[in-house]
C-alpha cells in the first residue's frame, strides 16, 4: 500500500506561487517571531553584539572604509528587512498563497530569525543538529534549541520549494 | 538602489582577472544552512546548481570562498545583497589576503 505523505509546508504551484500549508499555531508562532525581529531591528542599538550576524562588516580589513559603508548602508539594510517582515507577516498570518516574488522575502526573514536565535544560543560548528540535548520543558534554553531546530526544518522546506525541488521535508520535528 | 538590481549577470567563472580589483568573500558560519547558501548564490549571481554547490562546499570546508569580483561599487552591491540574505560576506582588494 502506498502511504500518502503529508504535503510540505510550501508547495510550488504551476503559476510559480506557493501554497502555504501551515497549522494555525505555527502561523501564530512565526508572526510572533517576526514581530520580535522587527522590535529588535527598530528598537535595539544595531551595534549590539547579539545582532552581529545580521550586520556583518563589509570591509573586514579596513575599519575606516567599513565605517563609511555602514553609515551609508546600515539604515538601508534595516529598512529592507522591515519591508520584508511586514509583507511576510501579512501572508503567513492568514494567507494561503505566497506570490513567487515574496518567497525570497520569506526566506530572508526566516533566516534572519534563525541567525538571531543561533547567535543567542551560541551555536558552533561542532553542534551539528545536536544542540537539542535537554527535554526539560521548563528549561528555556532547551525550548529555544527546539525552536531553532524547527526553524531550520521550515527554512530547509522553503528552500526546497524555492529550488523547484519536490518539497518533501519529511515529518516536522515536534514543536513544543 | 541595491534592492532594485536583479540577477542580470550570469557568470560561470568568478576567477579574478586583472581588471577586477575587488573580491567578495563568503565566510563559513555555523548557522546558515548549506542548502540556503547554495540557493542564495544561485539567486543573486545566476550560478548553476553545480557552481553554487561547489562554492558553498568551498565555504564549508575551506572556511571561505570568493563568490564574485569586480569594481568597488559592484562589490559593495554584492556584499549588501548577501547581507540582506544573512550571509557573512566581506570584500577586499584582490591580493590583500589577510
Amino acid at each position: 500500500m502506498m502511504r500518502r505523505r503529508a504535503p510540505g509546508p510550501f508547495q510550488l504551484q504551476a503559476d510559480g506561487s506557493y501554497r502555504i500549508n501551515l497549522p494555525p499555531d505555527v502561523r501564530e508562532l512565526l508572526v510572533h517571531l517576526f514581530g520580535e525581529l522587527r522590535d529588535v531591528l527598530t528598537q535595539a542599538d544595531t551595534s549590539d553584539p547579539a545582532l552581529r550576524r545580521l550586520f556583518p562588516a563589509a570591509y573586514h580589513d579596513d575599519p575606516e572604509r567599513d565605517a563609511e559603508y555602514q553609515e551609508l548602508m546600515r539604515s538601508e539594510l534595516v529598512a529592507s528587512r522591515l519591508t520584508a517582515i511586514s509583507r511576510v507577516v501579512e501572508v503567513v498570518g492568514d494567507g494561503d498563497r505566497l506570490a513567487a516574488g515574496d518567497m525570497d522575502l520569506l526566506l530572508q526573514s526566516l533566516n534572519a530569525v534563525r541567525l538571531l536565535l543561533g547567535t543567542m544560543l551560541d551555536v558552533s560548528e561542532d553542534d551539528g543538529d545536536g544542540i537539542v540535548d535537554g527535554d526539560d520543558p521548563d528549561d528555556p534554553a532547551a525550548a529555544q534549541a527546539h525552536l531553532y531546530s524547527y526553524l531550520g526544518w521550515l527554512l530547509e522546506a522553503a528552500v526546497a520549494a524555492a529550488m523547484g525541488a519536490v518539497a518533501d521535508g519529511g515529518n516536522p520535528p515536534k514543536l513544543r | 538602489m541595491p534592492s532594485t538590481r536583479e540577477e542580470v549577470d550570469i557568470a560561470e567563472n568568478v576567477d579574478v582577472s586583472p581588471d577586477s580589483p575587488w573580491v567578495v568573500i563568503v565566510w563559513n558560519d555555523p548557522i546558515n544552512l548549506m542548502s540556503y547558501v547554495t540557493f542564495v548564490l544561485r539567486k543573486l549571481f545566476g550560478y548553476s546548481l553545480e557552481k553554487a554547490t561547489q562554492l558553498m562546499l568551498d565555504v564549508h570546508h575551506k572556511g571561505r570562498a570568493v563568490v564574485s569580483s569586480g569594481p568597488r561599487e559592484r562589490a559593495e552591491l554584492d556584499v549588501y545583497r548577501l547581507h540582506e540574505h544573512g550571509l557573512w560576506a566581506t570584500m577586499q582588494k584582490d591580493g590583500n589576503d589577510k
